[in-house]
């Protein structure tokens, strides 16, 4: 019996070893794949040769379609400072924990400069300070929160966006109700717009009443909320939103019920649907914050503090405020890079630039 | 089976003692998980130098303490031939009910109880409308898993709330350091023993093994079920209460369906059939303990979401599938 044991144990032996080896080359393999282009670093422009930073971006929706620019700036910068693209982590739907546990292994995997979208006011405390105390710096990009110490935020000032937005309906729609869609009302990337649009109505057109909607993070859904909601409110003077799915979704709502023209609509981000509906006129304006200045910018930010030793220390950066209208939208309609397309090709320039808003510097 | 060949000299008999002591391992059915764990662990450490740190062993806990307090509520669910889909969610409501309850002036402490009591009724309902009416648990945790998201929703009205900052129930259930992972281990043990060594564990067992023998011999088979899944919801409660609390956040996008689905993951590879009749819950936290290294592990090698989730499956799977070829070696060998 033992010898037939032994026998055996032998021969499953030598099968559990091969089937342990294939199992171990398949996952280095992987492994390989995954952590690829980790070139050393060559120098750019007049910078030294530096060793090849691996910087990481803490995500809160990391497949959703809104950061592919901001992943395609990235890895432009990237490249252009000969540094590996920085890993992109963290969850796919939102959830705080996982993201913290992501920043932690972060932390721990020795990371040169890590990226957080601000997304909870007291999850990243933590991480961020033990970040910093072991010198790694720590930026905020997309969304910011307060009591919390990145050292620089770079995105859009999100309450001012919306108080601009805010101003913006107030010329266009002086009373009744309008319906303004918002993803995930209180989450700190979206409810200081609409704080902010509400306080601008407030001041500007006390007529209006503001009615928030909460549309739910997925895209689909958002559009059945919204329709839900106008059809409980057809009298509604506008069809606004806070986030980018919701304004696509206003802009389906009203291209699908042919409302052009006979209710206000307007938005958030770039989104194709959200471009088209400007171009249709459904949208009156849609609100670029640059999702790609998000991704290129941070990294650029964190390379130049690294390379300099804490001396360029990065800037707040507000990525913008664009009104986009049907007079600005026709570089938009490319599929470029900049905008979730995949075509780095020259953009021909306009013959004019339409007026920014006026500066607001105190002399 | 008789053996023919007996021709060994006297004396100690080392290839026979080897014999018996790896017999002895291999009958442990959380041992080949257990290989599977430490090769996976051994394969990261050695191709990455910052994977073995205390600290990151802090964050692998990070990410396996949920998974594993609502893996060890789904194996004896599973074990009895249920499930509860809904569990991931009242690990996202119990801290909101929590908050509901201190905001209205009830001590932190008995505020916790209270909701973990809430959490009990819950699991009670699950348990109560699956056998009272017959209906597959897999469709009343279905229902139970939307409205409980809804409620928690409604509860927090889609925001994020900061969690209770001092105090010593903050620190003791989950802000301290370690903690969570203790009282997840704590909770593990108990439920490991409950199931090996009580009356109920027995019970549980059978009812899943063979449902009518063991209504014929006198089992309760409603009431062991319903317990079950009353205890069930109970650890996903206390799960989202430690994890909010270590985290400093209550928020509505922590635990649901990803926390559930990747608990009954843990409970699978861990070793516990879906269709009832024997599990482990030791095995689902080592299960647990896997899935925890490879999120920590790839996300320190610095692989990108998109490639994340195709590296973590097919880890999953091979991971499975050696878990298997080594339980079927198990069995050939304790024959």
């Amino acid at each position: 019996m033992s010898d037939r044991i032994n026998r055996l144990n032998r021969r499953d032996t030598l099968r559990w070893l091969g089937a342990g080896g294939t199992a171990a080359a398949a996952t280095m393999a992987l492994a390989a794949c995954s952590s690829g282009n980790n070139s050393s670093g060559n120098g750019s422009g007049n910078f030294p040769t530096t060793p090849s930073w691996r910087f990481v971006f803490v995500n809160h929706v990391t497949t959703n379609s809104f950061f592919i620019p901001t992943r395609q700036g990235l890895a432009d910068a990237a490249k252009l400072l000969g540094i590996p693209t920085p890993q992109w982590t963290g969850d796919e739907n939102g959830n705080v924990a996982n993201m913290a546990s992501a920043f932690d292994s972060a932390i721990d995997g020795g990371a040169d400069g890590i990226a957080i979208a601000l997304t909870d006011s007291n999850a990243f405390i933590d991480p961020t300070k033990r970040a910093l105390s072991k010198g790694i710096p720590v930026i905020a990009y997309n969304a910011a929160a307060p009591n919390n110490f990145p050292l620089a935020y770079v995105g859009q000032d999100l309450y001012q966006s919306g108080l601009l937005m805010g101003q913006r309906i107030a010329g266009q729609v002086t009373s009744g109700t309008i319906l303004v869609g918002i993803a995930q009302p209180g989450a700190n990337n979206l409810q200081p717009r609409l704080d902010g649009l509400t306080a601008a109505l407030k001041q500007n057109a006390p007529g209006v009443t503001v009615k928030p909607i909460n549309t739910g993070a997925q895209q689909a859904a958002e559009l059945n909320a919204l329709t839900a909601a106008f059809s409980g409110q057809p009298d509604a003077a506008g069809l606004y939103a806070v986030d980018a799915g919701s304004t696509a979704a206003c802009a389906n709502l009203i291209t699908s019920k042919g409302l052009q023209g006979k209710i206000h609509g307007g938005g958030f981000d770039t989104l194709p649907d959200t471009i088209k509906g400007i171009q249709a006129g459904a949208l009156d304006f849609t609100i670029d914050q640059s999702a790609y200045m998000q991704g290129f910018l941070t990294t650029l930010h964190l390379y130049l503090y690294r390379l300099s030793g804490t001396l360029l220390k990065p800037p707040q950066t507000d990525t913008g405020l664009t009104f986009v209208t049907k007079e600005n939208v026709t570089p938009y309609v490319a599929a470029s890079a900049y905008e979730g397309g995949s075509s780095h090709n020259l953009i021909q320039m306009p013959g004019s630039i339409p007026l920014p808003p006026p500066s607001m510097v105190t002399i | 089976m008789s053996d023919p060949v007996e021709t060994r000299p006297a004396g100690p008999d080392w290839a026979k003692i080897g014999d018996a002591l790896w017999r002895g391992l291999v009958r442990q059915k959380e041992l080949s998980i257990l290989l599977v764990t430490v090769a996976v662990a051994i394969y990261f450490i050695s191709s990455n130098g910052r994977f073995a740190s205390s600290e990151n062993y802090h964050t692998i806990a990070q990410y396996f303490t949920p998974w594993a307090i609502v893996a060890a509520g789904e194996v004896m669910l599973l074990i009895c031939g249920e499930i509860d889909l809904s569990a991931g969610f009242v690990f996202t409501l119990a801290p909101f009910i929590l908050t509901t309850f201190a905001d209205n002036g009830v001590p932190l402490f008995l505020a916790l109880v209270l909701a973990l009591l809430v959490c009990a009724v819950i699991g009670t309902v699950n348990g109560l409308v699956t056998t009272r009416f017959n209906i597959p648990s897999f469709i009343v945790t279905l229902g139970m898993y939307f409205l409980i998201e809804g409620v928690s929703l409604l509860m927090s009205n889609g925001a994020p709330v900061s969690a209770p900052s001092s105090g010593w129930v903050v620190e003791v259930f989950g802000h301290q350091r370690w903690s969570e992972l203790i009282w997840v281990v704590v909770m593990v043990v108990i439920m490991q023993i409950v199931l090996t060594a009580t009356r109920f564990g027995i019970y549980t067992q059978a009812v899943g093994g063979n449902p009518v023998a063991a209504a014929e011999s006198g089992i309760r088979t409603k009431a062991v079920k319903v317990v079950n899944f009353a205890i069930c919801s109970t650890l996903a409660g206390f799960g989202g209460i430690l994890d909010g609390m270590r985290t400093g956040s209550f928020d509505p996008t922590n635990g649901g369906a990803t926390t559930m689905f990747l608990a009954v993951a843990a409970a699978v590879i861990g070793g516990t059939a879906l269709l009832g009749g024997s599990g482990t819950v030791v095995g689902a936290l080592i299960g647990a303990v896997l899935l925890g290294i490879v999120f920590d592990g790839f996300n320190i090698q610095g692989t990108s979401a998109n490639a994340f989730d195709v590296v973590l499956g097919i880890a999953i799977l091979v991971a499975m599938l050696l878990n298997v070829y080594l339980t079927v070696l198990r069995k050939r060998v304790s024959r």
